[in-house]
């Protein structure tokens, strides 16, 4: 038996022992046993994945695990790459769930969550490894459901996690329905549902039908991975489900609808024509600028985190349609090499999207805030979550050291390079798509600026901020994990470039672009050359210089203490300090007519005179534009249909009957005629 | 028995099963409507007979005695036991949704609409049972028309009986009769369900004083 079959045997016995661990045991060992056993299933997930991205290959068919079709399972690169992703965070998130969910048989450690979340785990795991049609629905499905019940653990405690679970149920299933009628017109008209025979008979489809597979299928996935404007579930399932989930969610699950993608665009139906890309593209774009533009107004820390997971998936987009389109103008090698700066950002963005989710868990765990206008002061109290959280944040801005530095300086160079593709299109979109990775890149560095500053520096603004205690060891221990991998995925991301090239080629898009040169990244396609470590090395020595030279130059002073000066109006307050809304203001002023931020003033005079003013209140939401226009009026029809359907229901039990009677002479009348 | 008096034999039961669906509508004594639902048992218990007979099975002349019991003798005893309440208005459909004429006109339609939809599965095999066919499907048509006009819930059970007869008609016409095992079961199934529908009755009279279906009214959201 190849290592990977056994390895992912013993990550389904790891995550079906840890389901029952969590559903028997008693609350003292509850969170231990089933978190152990979800890392020892993250764990094997891992070893599956990297030997599959190192050139092993696997597959199986199990004909009486399913009645009908029977379970097809295969592994190639490509699957290898995000099982060991979601391996890697479900191991690292589980250790931190152990710390998490240690308190209270209520939400996180009751045992209906303890038991689900080995489950997601293990659906996380096996979605990639799918390899027909009915398998791969199957997972997806118990994917969504386990995340949708886990969305929903702290439903006794926030009456809002109910809406969004009712929001992530919604969509989440119309995206399924999308993907099922694809998958279904797709398997149909090429004569059988295993990913082989989709593979072979994808030849045999018209390039009408070809495209309508490829627009569902795509839409699914899309939404899925949070794209605009099908994000809606997601600002709001991320900051509602319990944050070891969320950091499950935005971290491991979200990839899988990007890997959908991948999958059926340029594996399954072998590429396709330029507009599919440039739509994925184009979605891409919007969901980058919109996403990053949205957590820049958001002052709630995990919402601001959810849209940015949509910002990154937004860029991941960009780069599957920029190597979709090279691909299609016949320029493999760039293909191969957008591609890989895709897959390489999905990697990234999971370490630090985990990681800072789980700091952001540890925020909410230690203050029970996730407000970051009440949050503050954090970094003296809880040390080592913020230089964690500062980490993960550096990851997120895309700037030399983080890791997110080097999966966008790919994906820029590709785009680049793409320039040399003659025709109109990649003239225009090309420089565009540079053009808005360029902004979300500074409006990310906005973002976490706002969220690290305001959260965990300055004074406390709040009594349970001025509370705050460090998170726990388990909590530690897996943020620690996180950012090992992050600091890794920094310095040698050439370690990568070897799986990158098989997950590419096992994808279609043969070509050695990422070549493994020692820890930097070398492109041969474009003959450009990046070496982190040297980076990292001449930053370092930059900052020791500009920190350390003047305080060598400068004259020992001796020190004066004495109070701040406050213009006589007596010692600032904390509610002076600056906030994550006020910093977000300039921002908001240049982009107001993209936000379209709704204010609120209301004056209230004295009873005596109007020229005394009482109490001045002031409102201000910036609500979610695409939402607002896009789904307002559709759920207000539904509504209203629903409405006027209710009055087809009275009561009368005759009406009732007669519905069914009138309905089964109307199908026997229509039979009759006919015949 | 020769071919020419099976068939006629059978047709004969037939129409008397479906007449009695059809007096069923026209007679508004609830009293006097549970006696045509027993002549409609024994009508019903006779298709087996004579098929039974015809074709030389011994199980269908049990489960024919088993039919003549259950529906000619034991439902409607169960159902006149539910009639026996104080007042006399009780025991009468006074105003049904549709009256009497229009009902038996409707009758009439839905037994031409039997006719028409079931010409495909005579068409199959034209033996004397097949043709006698669509007479169940019209008293099954008959027996939900009755459900939907009738107010009295005394007659929404016999509305539900006439369906069912219909149904079993439909069985022994089209196959010969079910397995015994599945038959047991379904008429196990109907005697709960007729039981169930008299402590339903009991409770509404106690609990409204009549037992007119208008004045449930809270099934709405």
């Amino acid at each position: 038996m190849s290592p990977i079959g056994a390895a992912l045997g013993a990550a389904s016995a790891a995550a079906g022992a840890g389901a029952l661990a969590g559903l028997l045991l008693p609350l003292r060992v509850r969170p231990l046993a089933a978190g152990a056993c979800t890392t020892a299933a993250g764990a094997a997930g891992v070893v599956a994945g990297v030997a599959a991205l190192g050139g092993d290959s696997w597959s199986v068919r199990l004909p009486g695990l399913l009645p009908l079709a029977g379970t097809h399972l295969a592994v190639d690169a490509l699957s290898g790459l995000f099982i060991a992703v979601a391996g890697a965070v479900v191991a690292a998130v589980a250790v931190y769930g152990i710390g998490y969910s240690g308190h209270g048989a209520t939400g996180a450690g009751s045992r209906g969550v303890q038991a689900l979340l080995p489950l997601f785990a293990w659906s996380l795991l096996l979605v990639p490894a799918a390899a027909s049609v009915s398998t791969f629905l199957l997972l997806w499905e118990l994917m969504a459901l386990t995340s949708l019940l886990l969305v929903l653990a702290e439903h006794r405690l926030r009456a809002e996690v109910r809406g969004a679970g009712v929001w992530y149920a919604v969509m989440t299933h119309l995206g399924m329905v999308s993907v099922l009628a694809g998958l279904a017109w797709f398997a149909a008209d090429a004569g059988g549902e295993t990913f082989a025979a989709l593979r072979a008979g994808a030849d045999q489809l018209s390039p009408g039908v070809r495209g309508a597979v490829f627009v569902l299928v795509t839409a699914g996935f899309a939404s899925k991975a949070g794209a605009v404007p099908l994000h809606a579930w997601l600002p709001r399932a991320h900051p509602e489900a319990p944050s070891h989930v969320s950091a499950l969610m935005s971290a491991a699950m979200v990839n899988l609808g990007c890997y959908g993608i991948v999958r059926t665009g340029f594996d399954l139906l072998g590429g396709g024509p330029s507009w599919w890309w440039l739509a994925v593209l184009a979605t891409g774009a919007l969901s980058a600028v919109y996403g990053i533009l949205q957590a820049a107004m958001s002052s709630d820390l995990k919402r601001l985190l959810a849209y940015s997971t949509t910002e990154n998936m937004g860029l991941v987009l960009v780069g599957i349609g920029a190597a979709g389109l090279f691909a299609d103008r016949g320029r493999p090698e760039l293909a191969a090499l957008a591609l890989a700066a895709a897959l390489l950002h999905l990697v990234n963005h999971s370490a630090f999207k985990a990681l800072l989710f789980c700091a952001a868990g540890s925020v909410v765990h230690a203050t029970g805030e996730r407000d970051l206008d009440r949050l503050g002061g954090l970094r003296a109290k809880m040390p080592a979550t913020a230089g964690l959280f500062a980490l993960a944040a550096l990851g997120a801005v895309a700037l030399p050291p983080g890791n997110g530095f080097i999966s966008e300086w790919l994906l820029l160079q590709s785009l680049i390079h793409g320039l040399q593709v003659p025709g109109v299109a990649t003239a225009v979109v090309l420089p565009l798509a540079v053009a808005v990775i360029a902004l979300s890149a500074g409006l990310a560095a906005a973002v976490f600026v706002k969220a690290l500053g305001v959260g965990f520096f300055a004074r406390p603004r709040s009594e349970e901020a001025r509370r705050a205690r460090e998170a726990g060891p388990f909590m530690l221990a897996g943020m620690g994990l996180l950012a090992a991998c992050c600091v890794a995925l920094a310095v040698a991301p050439g370690a990568l470039g070897s799986g990158l090239d098989r997950a590419g080629t096992a994808a279609g898009l043969a070509g050695a672009p990422v070549l493994d040169d020692g820890t930097g990244v070398r492109l041969d396609a474009v003959s450009a050359k990046l070496v982190p470590v040297w980076v990292l090395a001449a930053l370092t020595v930059a900052l020791l210089a500009a920190v350390g030279v003047p305080r060598l130059l400068r004259r020992r002073r001796r020190r004066l203490r004495a109070r701040l000066w406050d213009c006589g109006g007596g010692a600032p307050t904390p509610r002076m300090a600056y906030t994550a809304t006020s910093f977000a203001e300039p921002l908001q002023r240049v982009f107001d007519d993209v936000l379209a931020p709704e204010q609120d003033v209301d004056v209230t005079h004295t009873r005596e005179s109007v020229y005394l003013v009482e109490r001045v209140r002031f409102q201000r939401r910036v609500p979610d534009r695409v939402e607002h226009r896009l789904y307002r009026p559709v759920l207000d029809w539904a509504e209203r249909a629903g409405e006027a359907a209710r009055r087809l229901a009275p009561g009368s039990v005759h009406r009732y009957l007669g519905y069914g009677f009138f309905g089964l002479v109307a199908l026997l009348l229509v039979l009759a005629v006919g015949w | 028995m020769t071919e020419a008096l099976y068939t006629q034999l059978l047709d004969l039961a037939c129409g008397a099963f479906l007449l009695a669906a059809v007096v069923v509508l026209w007679l508004r004594e609830l009293t006097v409507v549970v006696r045509v639902l027993a002549v409609q048992g024994v009508a019903l218990a006779a298709i087996p007979l004579l098929i039974g007979w015809y074709e030389d099975e011994a199980a269908l002349l049990g489960i024919s005695a088993g039919l003549a019991l259950l529906r000619g003798g034991l439902l409607p005893y169960l159902l006149n036991r539910a009639l026996t309440g104080p007042r006399d208005s009780e025991h009468r459909e006074t105003r049904p949704l549709v009256n009497v004429a229009a009902s038996l006109l409707t009758a009439a339609l839905l037994t031409l609409l039997a006719y028409a939809v079931t010409r495909p599965l005579v068409a199959l095999e034209a033996t004397p049972a097949t043709r006698a066919l669509p007479v169940g499907f019209a008293v099954v048509l008959i027996g939900f028309f009755v459900l939907v006009t009738r107010r009295r819930a005394p007659s929404q059970v016999v509305g539900f009986l006439l369906l069912d007869n219909g149904i079993t008609a439909i069985a022994f016409l089209a196959a010969s009769g079910v397995p015994v095992i599945v038959e047991l079961g379904v008429s196990f199934d109907v005697l709960l369900a007729v039981l169930v529908l008299h402590i339903l009755t009991t409770r509404m009279r106690a609990a409204f004083g009549g037992t007119d279906l208008d004045e449930l009214r809270e099934l709405h959201d």
